[in-house]
């Protein structure tokens, strides 16, 4: 349940490009032809599916604040978290060459099509911004970390596959001369945008909040059997 | 002379980063809410752009090319988390106002786009500039957005309300005549909206600037 | 010619030498200046805390803290008692302050005790309850300190983000939106928990209804003032048997 709920939470409401505006620019100008935005959002969601579950092991094991207390007591201390940003970058950027090397090899259409454009998977912010809304949202278990990827980079295929549809069609329209090409993609995002904000309202469904209601009376069940101790204490107070 | 002159004026208009080369977007999109956070990440930006243009271009003839992007990715976010780490322990206010900077600094692609572009096949000097004309460039887009959506969508400019009054009651200004604030371009939607019309507009001066 | 930069011996030397330089670099200038910004981060906590009882220099519409030099000092000055609520046990900690919330937070997932921090300062006569709270925003963590009286009405609030947008959820730091939280009540009539909900078209915009549990939201910014709604609930929540006892003392 709570995969599902993430899944499509990270597809649609928190959606990188509509949402968070995260990964515009390849968005931007990789979307004039539908062919090269599938293979280009393939491999983002590639990418994300395997850096987010990556940067979470990293995340857990080595640089949170006592993440390193698995390899003994003496290195719980340790927090290496100032180093998050470039271990990141540095997975994905392995990542991104690897992709690189496999299309090339299996795919040498694709690996033309891409052209320039897959070293630029590594700068695509949404890559960066996956693994860091990761670590900000303390998603707790590996196979979240995974779901998230994925659905994140579901999420980045479906904007560019959307607007790289429209784009085509959009061709045989009479936009007015200065507005072509950049500019009406700009505005017709901004439009799509407007409209994935109508998914926000799903955001309060009331899953979340029946959780946190019970954990809280568990909480204050805890508490109130306690009560007498408190009473005793609060003495120091008055 | 003329040479390096154009490596600053080129991109505030013809070769604009933001409305030409379609670098940078994400950032301008998310803090253009308000001029200040405009004006404060143009800031942030020169700086980091100028100096790691400067700093990749002295590396350009020992980089391998096979990693290069991570050198530069690498290159980019040490500057960045030096920088942090020394605001953090000397400037602490400055830093807790610059900290939402610093994740987009890293991934804002114009910083990338022009290592890639520029300062891996420039001298220093010429490198420096070209990362002050870019990031000047963004600077101008950056705060025409910043200034519309913050006049229509809160009637301020730098938090000092310029359009009156609109608190109930107490009306004046333009508010007076049933002026209101158009909450929406506070969203980030109306930001891409903007830009579409900017481009809009320095295309139709521009005629060479049309795409197809 | 290949050139020498594209030899795979070459390619690896210099990502391990890299990685040693930037990886020695970072790590020395990190803990270098871990001293200082401990220290930093320790003024701004009782900055904080003094900012949610009142003890400011809010000029007009702006909300200043008072200066890092005076913090430590005007800090003993108003804060009586520094408590740690242990498993429902009250007891005095002088470094209460220091608790790290957000570690808090984890050992109480984990099923771990989760010390609850309270402040007890006094301001020409009146005494405040001050509580942490933490949660997220859109983008990231957001944080705050609300002080209330003993019937959980709230005397202040001070909230603080790490990364929201600019313009829009960074707000919740103005004075405009924390103002707003002052002489709100946390229970509703008949005494129970309810929280304070930032609702989006509050019938009440100028908030002078005070036991609606509402304050206006942040127009654009709907999920960091959902952010904010649900560290109210889930963390001031845990305080209540504590402010149950001290009414039951009176």
């Amino acid at each position: 349940m709570e995969h599902i709920e993430l899944f499509f939470k990270s597809i649609f409401i928190d959606n990188m490009v509509f949402a968070t505006f995260l990964g515009m620019c390849s968005y931007l100008a990789v979307s004039k032809k539908v062919t090269t935005a599938v293979g280009l959002g393939a491999a983002v969601i590639f990418v994300l599916a395997i850096t987010v579950p990556l940067n979470w092991l990293l995340d857990q094991y080595i640089l949170q604040p006592g993440a390193l207390s698995w390899l003994g007591e003496e290195y719980a201390s340790y927090d290496l978290s100032f180093l998050s940003f470039i271990m990141f970058i540095a997975t994905i950027a392995t990542m991104v060459q690897l992709v690189e090397i496999i299309v090339e090899k299996f795919s040498p259409s694709l690996y033309n099509s891409l052209g320039i454009f897959l070293p630029l998977i590594a700068v695509n912010c949404a890559i960066l911004g996956g693994s860091l809304f990761m670590q900000s949202r303390e998603i707790a278990t590996l196979g979240l970390a995974t779901t998230y990827g994925v659905g994140s980079g579901i999420g980045w295929f479906l904007a560019i596959l959307a607007i790289a549809a429209i784009r085509e069609k959009i061709r045989y329209s009479n936009v007015p001369p200065a507005l072509r090409g950049l500019g009406i993609t700009f505005i017709i995002t901004g439009l799509m945008a407007i409209g994935f904000m109508s998914f926000g309202g799903m955001l309060t469904g009331g899953d979340e909040e029946e959780k946190t209601e019970k954990t809280a009376q568990i909480e204050t069940v805890k508490d109130n059997s306690t009560t007498k101790e408190i009473a005793n204490n609060t003495k120091v107070i008055d | 002379m003329g040479k390096d002159s154009k490596l600053i004026l080129d991109p505030l208009a013809d070769n604009n980063p933001i409305t030409i080369q379609v670098l940078g977007i994400c950032s301008a999109l998310a803090i253009t809410a308000e001029l200040e956070a405009s004006i404060v990440m143009s800031i942030s930006v020169l700086f980091v752009l100028a100096v790691g243009n400067v700093v990749i271009s002295l590396m350009r003839n020992i980089i391998p090319s096979k990693i290069r992007i991570i050198v530069q990715l690498i290159v980019v976010a040490t500057l960045v988390i030096i920088v942090d780490l020394v605001l953090k322990a000397f400037a602490y206010e400055l830093s807790k106002t610059l900290s939402v900077f610093v994740g987009l600094i890293i991934t804002n692609c114009i910083i990338m786009g022009r290592f890639e572009a520029f300062a891996l096949g420039n001298s220093p000097w010429r490198s420096f500039l070209d990362g002050i004309g870019n990031s000047l460039g963004y600077a101008v887009i950056l705060i025409i957005v910043g200034f519309f959506r913050e006049l229509l969508g809160s009637g301020t400019l730098l938090g000092i309300p310029v359009l009156g009054n609109p608190i109930p009651g107490e009306l004046s200004g333009l508010y007076a005549y049933g002026y209101e604030n158009n909450g929406f371009m506070l969203l980030s939607p109306m930001a891409l909206i903007v830009v579409g019309i900017i481009i809009w507009v320095q295309r139709t001066k521009n005629k060479a600037l049309i795409e197809d | 010619m290949e050139k020498r930069t594209d030899k795979n011996s070459y390619t690896i030397l210099f990502a391990i030498g890299m990685v040693f330089v930037v990886g020695a670099l970072l790590a020395y200038l990190a803990s270098a200046l871990k001293p200082r910004i401990t220290e930093n981060q320790r003024l701004e906590k009782q900055q904080n805390i003094l900012y949610a009882m009142g003890v400011n220099n809010n000029e007009g519409t702006s909300a200043v803290f008072v200066s890092t030099e005076e913090a430590p000092e005007l800090f003993d000055q108003y804060i009586k008692q520094q408590l740690v609520i242990e498993n429902g046990e009250v007891k005095q900690d002088t470094t209460a302050y220091l608790i790290d919330v957000k570690k808090q937070q984890a050992n109480a997932k984990a099923g771990k005790v989760r010390r609850l921090p309270l402040f007890v300062g006094e301001k020409d006569g009146k005494t405040f309850y001050i509580a942490p709270i933490r949660g997220k925003g859109l983008w990231d963590a957001i944080w705050g300190y609300v002080a209330l009286d003993e019937n959980m009405i709230v005397q202040g609030a001070y909230f603080d983000h790490k990364g929201e947008t600019p313009g829009l959820g960074a707000n919740i730091k103005q004075r405009f939106f924390m103002d707003d939280f002052i002489g709100e009540h946390l229970l509703n009539d008949k005494g129970a928990f309810k929280g304070i909900v930032v609702a989006k078209g509050n019938a009440d915009p100028k908030n002078v209804n005070k036991t609606d549990n509402e304050v206006d939201a942040i127009a654009g910014a709907t999920i960091t003032g959902d952010g904010v709604t649900a560290m109210i609930r889930k963390d001031l929540k845990l305080y209540l048997p504590y402010f149950q006892n001290l009414k039951n003392k009176q």
